[in-house]
């Protein structure tokens, strides 16, 4: 399996610490931020492979950072993560080319098999 | 005793006087009448003396029989007069005057009688007939006499008797008017004290000691209507509070919703790296689960707390931390609406005297209204200061929303008022306003259409507060 790079976006710190030690232990090379500002800062220096953001956020919302990625490299997937099971901001997130949307409490199954198939 | 009796009471006294001094009057007048009459008894007496003397007189100048025997026919007339008036004359000068006249009388008929029999005209005779023909005439002079003076005296006695009962009774009718104004005024101003401070919302203070009369009844008819006033706006401030609730819960089901996450995501990871992971590391994932749930504990209490109807209690208190509190509240309502909250909180404020939970209620209501008046996101400023000459604290909440229109602004406190189409009850700001009045502070409102809204509210300080409580302000 290649290295691919993950950047994982969450205002939670324990949902970065856990996430990243489980897609660390499929093998993919994984940075974890808690500010928006701190990722966006980030992205513009290195391209990832997929962007796991959550959509609500003080500052820099998960949305923007959708829209700077696809903005900056068109080819990097990104999953938005709520807590907000809200139709419209799912259609939203869908309609600018989401890959994947997760409600929380998110199985990280799931979400390994979403990352998964984005990737390969 | 009850106004209407002691009417009731006053009158009848007055009524008793009156009747007492009429027949006072009306006796004296009797009294007057019968020695009246008796003075024209003893005038018409005096005429037939005289009558008879000047027959004496005549008889010792011309000798002529014939006139003692008129005499004599007078005096049987006069006699039979006597007996007649008899009771008029015992009444008017008692009866040894009576007797006395009678046996004056009988003397002179006697003198009479022994003339026509002796037929004698000498000087003797003559003396003998003017000494009792004089004593009768002056006998019958001083009676007069007295009972005229009876009249007059009993007249004067009359109109001095009634002058004084009259103005016994129009002091005493005076007095006891005076006294029943008096009454009804002093119940009228507590009455009306009463009410201005029941519509001022102060539903406490009911006149603990009514008077037991109809004032008391109406007194304590108020009172009692304070109590369910004060009942209803219980139920209506539980009621706008439970109505926050509904908006705050859905920013709570973010606030509940990371938290179980998170426990869900450190469950899963723990499984699959179970093996990789020593002691230590075990119990630090377990630490990990127990923090998050001692979050979710956090917020229901709080939510719990704000529900929970409270007895208000005014305590002193930092009004930085009742805002902080609040704000904790409606942190995830701001966050989902998109709102950015800005805190600008001077520092070293004096305390307050604030009921907390209360308190609450007022300022997260109008953190929610401005929330619902930022549909696009915005911004929300808190802000804190202390006024020092006023020893006032002062709190704004300003948000960037659409603002209220000027025709609304006036009616924004009033009960039932809402510019809210779909939802509000229109209770919130109403109920918030008698919130803050009660703390002894004022909250006005000011807005501009496309720019935003500022509430500010002002408090006293809990020393200024005391000097509210005990009067001196």
């Amino acid at each position: 399996m290649a290295n691919y790079s993950i950047l994982i976006l969450d205002d939670e710190k324990i949902v970065c610490d856990m996430m990243k030690l489980s897609l660390e232990q499929e093998g993919y090379e994984v940075e974890s931020f808690l500010t928006g500002d701190a990722a966006l800062k980030r992205l513009k220096e290195k391209k990832f492979d997929m962007v796991v953001t959550d959509l609500k956020m003080k500052g820099i919302d998960g949305l923007e950072v959708l829209r700077t990625v696809k903005q900056l490299y068109p080819q990097t997937s990104v999953i938005m993560i709520t807590a907000f099971a809200n139709l419209d901001v799912a259609i939203e997130a869908l309609r600018e080319d989401v890959h994947d949307f997760f409600p929380k409490p998110i199985k990280i199954k799931d979400l390994k098999e979403s990352i998964r198939k984005a990737l390969h | 005793m009850k106004i209407g009796k002691k009417i009731y009471l006053a009158t009848f006294v007055n009524l008793g006087l009156i009747i007492v001094i009429s027949t006072f009057a009306i006796y004296s007048f009797n009294q007057i009448s019968t020695k009246f009459r008796f003075t024209v008894i003893a005038d018409k007496l005096n005429a037939s003396f005289l009558e008879m003397r000047l027959l004496e007189k005549n008889y010792f100048l011309y000798g002529d029989k014939e006139e003692l025997l008129e005499i004599r026919k007078k005096a049987q007339e006069t006699d039979v007069t006597l007996n007649n008036m008899r009771a008029e004359i015992l009444k008017a000068v008692g009866k040894d005057k009576f007797l006395q006249i009678k046996e004056f009388l009988h003397d002179y008929y006697k003198l009479v009688s022994l003339g026509i029999a002796s037929n004698k005209r000498d000087i003797q005779t003559r003396t003998k007939f003017r000494q009792a023909g004089h004593k009768l005439e002056r006998f019958s002079e001083d009676i007069t006499d007295l009972g005229r003076q009876h009249v007059l005296e009993i007249i004067d006695k009359t109109s001095r008797v009634m002058g004084h009962s009259l103005w016994i009774v129009i002091i005493f009718a005076f007095l006891f008017s005076l006294f029943i104004v008096r009454t009804i005024r002093q119940s009228l101003h507590r009455i009306v004290d009463l009410t201005k401070s029941i519509s001022k919302g102060n539903y406490q203070k009911i006149d603990t000691a009514p008077p037991a009369n109809e004032m008391g009844a109406v007194i304590i008819a108020i009172n009692s209507m304070a109590e369910e006033l004060s009942k209803r706006e219980q139920a209506i401030v539980q009621s706008r509070r439970l109505a926050s609730i509904g908006v705050l819960v859905a920013g709570v089901a973010h606030e509940l919703n990371n938290p179980l996450n998170n426990i869900a995501i450190i469950a899963q990871t723990y499984s699959e790296v179970y093996d990789q992971l020593d002691k230590a590391q075990r119990i630090g994932f377990m630490g990990q689960i127990e923090e998050q749930t001692e979050r979710l504990q956090k917020t229901i209490k709080n939510l719990l707390d704000f529900s929970k109807p409270k007895d208000p209690q005014l305590m002193e208190r930092d009004i930085n931390e009742v805002f902080q509190h609040s704000l904790e509240l409606v942190q995830n309502v701001l966050t989902v609406a998109n709102i950015k909250s800005r805190l600008l909180l001077e520092d070293n404020l004096p305390d307050i005297y604030v009921d907390e939970h209360q308190f609450q209620q007022v300022l997260v209501n109008i953190m929610i209204n401005a929330t619902q008046s930022m549909k696009a996101g915005g911004e929300l400023t808190v802000r804190t200061n202390f006024i020092k000459d006023k020893d006032e604290v002062e709190i704004s909440i300003t948000d960037s929303g659409n603002g209220i229109a000027p025709e609304f602004l006036d009616h924004i406190f009033d009960p039932f008022f809402s510019t809210k189409e779909d939802s509000g009850t229109g209770l919130g700001l109403w109920v918030s306003y008698g919130i803050v009045t009660k703390h002894k502070g004022r909250i006005k409102v000011n807005s501009t259409v496309g720019q935003g809204t500022t509430f500010s509210i002002t408090l006293p300080t809990s020393k200024k507060f005391k000097e509210y409580a005990n009067g001196q302000l």
